[in-house]
C-alpha cells in the first residue's frame, strides 16, 4: 500500500499539536503556585508531538487497508446504531432499546432476520434478568413508560 | 518481610474474595477464548461492571486480576484448535500448538499448555512475592524528580519494545498524555482543553476512554472479518497430558518462565515479547531434529509458560512503582484510581490490603485455573465458534450498561463513541492502543511530579538530575533507546561488509 496515509497522518498530527499549543497559550492563569504553571507541560507535549509528526512525514511506513464501499457503509451504519442505542437507552428503557440494538447489530453482522429476532428477544430479556437480579444493577425503565 | 503475604491470604481467603477469584478465572477464560477478544478487551469491557458492583478496592482488583490471568489461559484455546491467535501474546502458541491438534493430539496439547501456563505463572508469582517488597522498599526513596525520570524511562522502554513501529508507539503515548491533561488543572484550578463542555471539567473519564478504545473500536474492526469466520474445530478428546511429556519439556518450561518473568517486569514489554523471545530461544537450544513448527511439545510449552509468567511479572512494576508493565496492567491501575488510590512508589506500603490480597489471590486463582482448565477445556472450546452476530451485540450491551452505570448522561455515550472512532482510525494507521492507555494513566502523575519537583527547587531544572537515582534512571532511559539503534547500525555495517 502507499505511504500517503502516513504522510497525511503526519500533517493531521502537526495540526493537532498546533491547536493544542494555541489552546494552551490562551489559558488565563490568575495565579500559579508552582514555577511551571499549567501551560509549560502542554507546550512540551505539543513540541514533542510536532517533532514526531515531522519524523512521520520524512519516514512514512506503508499503510494498512482502508474500508471502502460496502464495508465503509457498514462501519457508518454500526456507529449510527450505537449512537441511536445511546439516545434511546433512557427513553425506551433498557429492554426495548437493547432489543432494537441487538436486532440491528445482529443483522449488520450477517445474521438472518429470524436469527436476529431470536437474538434480540433472548439477549435483551436474558441480560436484563442477569443485570437486575444477578448483579443488582438498576437499569432505566424508560421515560416513555413513566420511568425517570 | 513477608507479613504482607500472610495479611494478603487473610484478605484473599474470605468467602467473597474466593468467589470473586473463581468468577474472574471462569469469566477470564471464557472471554479469552472468544474470537477476537484478548485479555485487554476482556478487562476493558468488564471493568466498569466490576466497579459498579460496589466492591471494596481489593475485591474488585482480585476479580479483575482473575479475569486477566484467566484470559491468558483462554487465549491459547483458539491458537491451538483453530490456528487463530486471540492476541499478539498467543501468536507463538499457534506455531506448534496447531500442528499438534492437526495430528490428533488436541487434548494433550491443551493439557500441556495448561500445565506449562500453571508452572510459568507459579514461578512468576513466587518471583513477585520475593522481588516486590525489595523493589518497594527501594522505591520509598523516590521523590518527585526520581518518579518523573522513572516515567521517562518507562515511556522510552515502551517505545522500543512495544509494537513494530517505535515512532507510532511514542505518538500514541504522547496522545494519551495529552488526553490526560483535559479538565481542571489540580495546581491552579484552570480549565484546560475542555472546549467549554462542562462534562469534561473533571477530565475524560477513564471508563469511557477504555470502553471506547477497546470495545467500540473492536466492534468496528470485526466488521472486516465477516465471512472469514472460523473453520472446523479439531476433535479434542480427553484433555490429559502425561507426566513423561511434561518432563520432556521441563527445560523449556523453566527457562521460559524465567524469561517471561524478567520481560514482564520491564515496563512496556508484555506477553508478546516474552513468548517470542522464549520460543526462538528454545528453538535455538533444543531444535536438533527440526521438529519445531511441526508440532513439537517443547515449542508449545515454551511460549505458554512465558506469556503467563510475563502477565504476572507485569504486576511487579505496577504494584511497587505504580508504573504499569503492560496495557492490561495500565487498565488495572486506572481501575484502582477510580477508588481514589494513587498509584506510585508508596502503593505497597500504604495499601497493604490491596497489594497483599492481590498477590495472595494470584496463588489461589492460578490453582483454580489449572483445575478449571484441565477438565473443562472442551467446554471452553465451544465458545470459539460463537458467531459474530451474537458476540457483537453482547459486547455492545455490556459496554453501554457499564458506561451508563457511572454516567447516565448522553454526553458520556457520545464521548465513548468518539473515542471508539479515534481508536479505530488509529488502529487502521497501524497504532497499538496500549501506549495510549499507558500515557493516559501516567500523564497526570507525570505532570504533577514534574511540577512538584520544580516547585521544591524553585524552578531550577537541575533538580531533575539532582540525585544518583535520578541520573541512573535518565541513563537507563537513554540506554534503552540507543542500544537498539547501535545494534541495527552494527548489523547494517556487517551486512555491507559481507557484501
Amino acid at each position: 500500500m502507499s505511504r500517503a496515509a502516513d504522510r497525511m497522518l503526519g500533517l493531521i498530527l502537526m495540526a493537532v499539536a498546533a491547536a493544542y499549543a494555541v489552546s494552551a497559550a490562551r489559558l488565563e492563569v490568575p495565579f500559579a503556585y508552582d514555577p511551571l504553571g499549567p501551560k509549560a507541560f502542554p507546550f512540551g507535549l505539543s513540541a514533542l508531538l510536532a517533532v514526531l509528526a515531522v519524523v512521520l512525514l520524512v519516514r512514512p511506513a506503508p499503510g494498512g487497508r482502508w474500508p471502502t464501499g460496502m464495508l465503509l457503509l457498514k462501519v457508518v451504519a454500526t456507529l449510527a446504531v450505537l449512537a441511536l442505542y445511546g439516545m434511546l437507552f433512557s427513553v425506551l428503557g433498557y429492554v426495548l432499546a437493547s432489543a432494537l440494538a441487538v436486532l440491528a447489530l445482529a443483522w449488520l453482522f450477517d445474521a438472518g432476520i429470524g436469527k436476529a429476532c431470536m437474538a434480540a428477544i433472548g439477549m435483551s430479556l436474558g441480560s436484563y434478568v442477569l443485570f437486575t437480579y444477578g448483579m443488582d444493577i438498576s437499569l432505566p425503565v424508560g421515560t416513555l413508560f413513566g420511568g425517570h | 518481610m513477608f507479613d504482607f503475604l500472610i495479611h494478603g491470604f487473610g484478605v484473599a481467603l474470605t468467602p467473597l474474595n474466593l468467589m470473586l477469584a473463581f468468577t474472574g478465572a471462569l469469566l477470564g477464560t471464557l472471554f479469552g477464548a472468544l474470537p477476537g477478544i484478548g485479555p485487554i478487551n476482556g478487562i476493558a469491557i468488564l471493568m466498569p461492571l466490576a466497579y459498579s458492583l460496589g466492591l471494596p478496592a481489593e475485591s474488585a482488583l482480585i476479580l479483575l486480576a482473575g479475569i486477566y490471568t484467566g484470559a491468558e489461559y483462554g487465549g491459547r484455546i483458539s491458537s491451538i484448535l483453530l490456528n487463530v491467535p486471540g492476541d499478539a501474546g498467543a501468536v507463538m502458541t499457534a506455531l506448534d500448538g496447531n500442528p499438534l491438534a492437526r495430528k490428533g493430539l488436541a487434548g494433550p496439547a491443551l493439557g500441556l499448555s495448561a500445565v506449562s501456563s500453571f508452572i510459568g505463572a507459579t514461578i512468576s508469582i513466587i518471583g513477585l512475592t520475593l522481588f516486590a517488597p525489595l523493589l518497594a522498599s527501594f522505591a520509598v526513596n523516590f521523590g518527585p524528580a526520581e518518579y518523573f525520570a522513572l516515567m521517562i524511562f518507562a515511556f522510552s522502554s515502551l517505545s522500543v519494545m512495544m509494537g513494530k513501529d517505535p515512532i507510532k508507539t511514542l505518538i500514541g503515548a504522547v496522545l494519551g498524555v495529552m488526553l490526560a491533561t483535559v479538565g481542571v488543572d489540580a495546581g491552579t484550578g484552570v480549565m484546560r482543553f475542555t472546549g467549554g463542555l462542562p462534562e469534561l471539567y473533571d477530565g475524560i473519564d477513564f471508563v469511557v476512554l477504555v470502553i471506547g478504545m477497546f470495545a467500540i473500536s473492536e466492534i468496528l474492526l470485526m466488521l472486516e472479518h465477516l465471512g472469514s469466520d472460523s473453520g472446523r474445530l479439531a476433535p479434542i478428546g480427553r484433555v490429559l497430558v502425561k507426566v513423561k511429556e511434561v518432563l520432556f519439556c521441563k527445560g523449556a518450561i523453566l527457562r521460559s518462565s524465567l524469561f517471561g518473568f524478567i520481560i514482564g517486569v520491564l515496563p512496556g514489554t508484555g506477553a508478546s515479547v516474552a513468548s517470542a523471545v522464549s520460543y526462538t530461544t528454545e528453538k535455538r537450544i533444543s531444535d536438533r531434529e527440526g521438529t519445531f513448527g511441526e508440532g513439537d511439545m517443547r515449542g508449545l510449552a515454551a511460549p505458554e509458560a512465558a506469556n503467563n509468567a510475563s502477565a504476572v511479572g507485569s504486576f511487579v512494576p505496577m504494584l511497587t512503582l505504580g508504573i504499569p508493565g503492560s496495557g492490561t496492567t495500565a487498565i488495572l491501575l486506572g481501575a484502582l484510581m477510580l477508588y481514589n488510590i494513587d498509584p506510585g512508589p508508596m502503593l505497597f506500603s500504604e495499601q497493604p490490603r490491596v497489594v497483599g490480597g492481590l498477590i495472595a489471590s494470584l496463588y489461589i486463582g492460578n490453582i483454580m485455573l489449572l483445575l478449571l482448565n484441565l477438565p473443562l477445556a472442551g467446554l471452553f472450546a465451544r465458545v470459539l465458534t460463537m458467531p459474530r452476530w451474537l458476540l457483537v451485540p453482547g459486547i455492545a450491551l455490556l459496554s453501554f450498561v457499564g458506561v451508563y452505570q457511572l454516567h447516565s448522561d448522553l454526553m458520556a455515550i457520545f464521548l465513548m463513541l468518539a473515542v471508539g472512532i479515534m481508536g479505530y482510525v488509529l488502529r487502521k494507521f497501524g497504532f497499538s492502543l496500549a501506549p495510549i492507555v499507558l500515557g493516559f494513566v501516567l500523564g497526570g502523575l507525570m505532570e504533577q511530579n514534574l511540577r512538584r519537583a520544580l516547585a521544591m527547587s524553585g524552578g531550577d531544572y537541575g533538580v531533575l538530575f539532582g540525585s544518583g537515582l535520578a541520573i541512573g534512571l535518565w541513563c537507563a532511559a537513554l540506554t534503552v533507546i540507543v542500544i537498539p539503534m547501535v545494534f541495527s547500525g552494527w548489523r547494517r555495517l556487517k551486512a555491507s561488509a559481507a557484501r
